[in-house]
């Protein structure tokens, strides 16, 4: 998936993230992440970004997250739709 | 009291009686409702309004909750609905200005204060490395020399006054730094007041021209500069911006001194550069106030041009306006603008 603008997904309502991601060119996806539960889930949340980022193929990427207590699969579906919207892709294949 | 009994409406901000319920609910709330403003929200419970948030162009304004209702997420659902619209609108960089009371709020929804001034104003952006991406890009044409100034100029449109304000500076330092006012709410579009003010300074080898962009003289940095308000809240926002310009601008740049046009009619310009004059030399940077170039008995101004131009009096243009600009006026590409101008003053 080539990301060509900035995708945004989510809000920074109780139990939501809220998700940017932004295409670079610099090598690697760079997560900033800012969370109540920084210290307990922090990393977990971060991986959870990387893998689904991965999942489609995106290595370069900067992604900006404000979490408010999301549990795993809203993290997952909120970057995916980040992912879809940065990508300029309306077609979405959710069944897959 | 349950979160479904809530809900958000737009208003209809051509209509009255919306309007009127949302300016009483800020004026509860010590708020101003704001001339600029072009997008508001209402918050619901059942029929009685319970908080509210506005945009103006890339800046969420006048937010506020009822005090009963704080602590059950109103603030935050109010924010994600106001940056929702705003990325739909494809405005992805935002800004906030806030009393440093309620910073905190905005800290926990994303966004990063830049700079504020005592305990009256806090300016956020939700960018974490917005400015740092401006002033990073600026780096990349910095000049070495003893005397290195900046002008910072609107240039509604180029006039021979810009242009003798330039040229003395410019004689009298290594590198001229100007700064182009970029908030696109002038006549004149970003672009073209752009082209007129590289045309009309092309003979001068030791100026360098950027955009402004949000961190001078914005509608974010300095939302009072575009309402023309004239009360306190100039010098408080004129202090904010001059203090983005010290902390971050001239560090990269190197700048030590600022060129300022005398400013005899405008009250808020004039506001500024008393300000410019006052904060300036704490920090160390010089600075020079040019009286203004007159021709016959008055002085020259982007407003007379535009006067000019709209009663058709081109004989006073010509000597308004270097030689780039007129030709630009009489050119085909400047009708939609001159019109404007005409239908507008």
């Amino acid at each position: 998936m080539e990301l060509k603008k900035i995708g945004i997904a989510g809000t920074v309502e109780s139990s939501d993230i809220s998700i940017i991601i932004e295409p670079t060119d610099k090598g690697g996806i760079e997560i900033s992440l800012q969370s109540a539960v920084m210290k307990q889930f922090g990393r977990q949340i971060k991986e959870v970004i990387e893998e689904t980022m991965k999942s489609k193929g995106v290595k370069n990427a900067t992604v900006r997250a404000v979490d408010k207590g999301a549990v795993d699969f809203v993290i997952k579906s909120r970057t995916l739709t980040a992912l879809y919207r940065s990508a300029d892709i309306d077609e979405y294949k959710w069944g897959e | 009291m349950y979160k479904r009994d809530i809900n958000i409406r737009t208003i209809n901000l051509g209509r009255n009686s919306e309007k009127q319920k949302i300016i009483m609910f800020l004026k509860d709330h010590d708020l101003l409702f704001e001339e600029d403003i072009d997008y508001t929200i209402g918050v619901y419970q059942e029929d009685s309004l319970i908080g509210t948030g506005s945009l103006s162009g890339n800046v969420l304004k006048c937010i506020a909750v009822n005090g009963e209702f704080q602590g059950e997420g109103i603030f935050n659902k109010i924010i994600s609905q106001l940056i929702n619209t705003q990325y739909q609108r494809g405005n992805m960089h935002l800004f906030v200005f806030t009393g440093p009371e309620n910073k905190k709020f905005f800290e926990d929804t994303g966004f990063r204060e830049i700079s504020s001034v005592d305990d009256k104003v806090s300016l956020l952006e939700n960018d974490p490395k917005g400015i740092e991406k401006y002033v990073e890009n600026l780096k990349r044409s910095k000049k070495e020399g003893a005397i290195i100034s900046s002008i910072v100029m609107n240039c509604n449109p180029f006039t021979l006054g810009h242009q003798y304000l330039i040229e003395k500076a410019a004689k009298s330092s290594d590198i001229v730094h100007i700064f182009l006012v970029w908030e696109d709410r002038s006549l004149f579009p970003n672009d073209i007041r752009l082209k007129l003010l590289r045309e009309g300074t092309s003979h001068l080898d030791n100026v360098i021209i950027h955009k402004g962009e949000n961190y001078i003289i914005s509608n974010s940095t300095f939302p009072s500069y575009f309402l023309k308000e004239e009360n306190t809240v100039v010098k408080t926002h004129a202090t904010l911006d001059i203090k983005l310009f010290v902390e971050y601008i001239c560090p990269v740049l190197g700048i030590n001194k600022r060129f300022v046009g005398r400013e005899p009619n405008d009250p808020v310009t004039n506001e500024y550069n008393k300000a410019i004059m006052k904060l300036l030399p704490i920090y160390n940077i010089q600075v020079e106030e040019i009286p203004r170039l007159t021709v016959g008995e008055g002085v020259i101004s982007a407003t007379k041009v535009r006067k000019s131009i709209k009663e058709g009096n081109m004989e006073s243009l010509k000597q308004l306006v270097p030689m780039t600009t007129y030709k630009y006026i009489v050119s085909d590409d400047a009708k939609p603008v001159i019109d404007k101008i005409r239908k507008d003053m």
